[in-house]
């Protein structure tokens, strides 16, 4: 789900970097007053690791492929602000040192993978229940993906819009193109991510509760 | 910042497994289109040409895709590391 150069209005990836770089710079802020000599290799090593993931696109069907965004387990793991870093680092690499994504739509990409999926995912767990892990870890995998995609999907369309097509996808195209295709892609984030989670929970349960402590407000400013 | 064993465990363990499912990825999925690449191509749209050139790509084989694969990996954990490390070191001459 990485946009490339050229897909959308200015308009639409102007506003999609000003929005990103206000709540990237907001994470960042947020996660400053807990990072010690725990959480800042297992941050490290997670968006590596989440950085290969993204590359193993698996099928499914009709000739269409997905790939995990990792907002979702990042986000599980180590809270959303530090998820918002995490997923933004891997873009960067990304559009800068690969070409995967187009540099004008670096914005819009964080937007979606980097700050969406982390809000979607934390919010279906406040509304699930954290205790409730084995429905909550999947469906908040889920709605990562397809809300994410489901804002693509609006960009595209406002693009349309704005430019009286000369960008974008028509609304009646984008919407149901993009959300028919990342349902499905959703359901492999959900199992990616659950698998991760029930292996975690097995070997080293306590990372399940490092996000307790990373982001919360600190009295530091 | 020397890292704790288990993470150079982790390490290995992430590019085994990367390297393991690079095998079902050309086997299954190489070439498809991903669910934005596919809308693209359904409703006629090409990729147009990129603002920025990037000096790398995934590699167009098992070997070179297992090696960028190794770059990526390490290139996000030094960019991440530095980050961290710079927001801490912020924090800490406050």
């Amino acid at each position: 789900m990485h946009i490339p150069d050229g897909l959308m209005d200015p308009a639409v990836w102007i506003t999609g970097w000003l929005i990103a770089l206000v709540l990237v710079g907001i994470a960042l802020y947020r996660i400053g007053g807990k990072l010690d000599e725990r959480t800042i290799p297992l941050m490290a090593v997670l968006a590596a690791g989440i950085f290969v993931a993204q590359m193993l696109n698996f099928p499914i069907g009709g000739g269409t492929t997905g790939h995990l965004i990792g907002a979702a387990l990042a986000t599980i793991l180590l809270g959303p602000w530090a998820a918002m870093l995490i997923v933004t680092v891997i873009l960067v690499i990304q559009a800068m040192v690969f070409g995967d994504g187009g540099l004008t739509a670096l914005g819009l990409n964080i937007l979606n993978m980097a700050i969406i999926a982390p809000m979607v995912t934390w919010g279906a767990l406040k509304l699930i229940g954290e205790r409730n892990r084995s429905v909550g870890v999947p469906v908040a995998a889920w709605a990562s993906v397809f809300i994410a995609a489901t804002a693509c999907a609006a960009e595209l369309a406002l693009s349309y819009s704005l430019s009286g097509g000369l960008y974008g996808i028509t609304a009646a195209l984008a919407f149901p193109s993009m959300m028919g295709f990342h349902l499905l892609i959703g359901i492999g984030e959900a199992i990616i991510t659950s698998g991760v989670v029930l292996f975690l929970v097995k070997v080293s349960p306590e990372m399940l509760e490092i996000h307790k402590s990373i982001g919360q407000k600190t009295t530091e400013a | 910042m020397i890292m704790e064993k288990k993470y150079i465990f982790a390490t290995a363990g992430i590019l085994v497994a990367f390297a393991v499912g690079l095998v079902g990825f050309f086997l299954v999925s190489n070439g498809v289109p991903d669910g934005l690449d596919k809308a693209m191509e359904d409703n006629g749209i090409a990729e147009s040409e990129p603002v920025y050139t990037a000096p790398l790509t995934y590699g167009e084989d098992y070997a070179s895709s297992l090696v960028m694969g190794v770059v990526g990996f390490f290139a996000t954990l030094v960019l991440m590391l530095g980050i961290l490390k710079l927001r801490r070191s912020v924090r800490s001459s406050r």
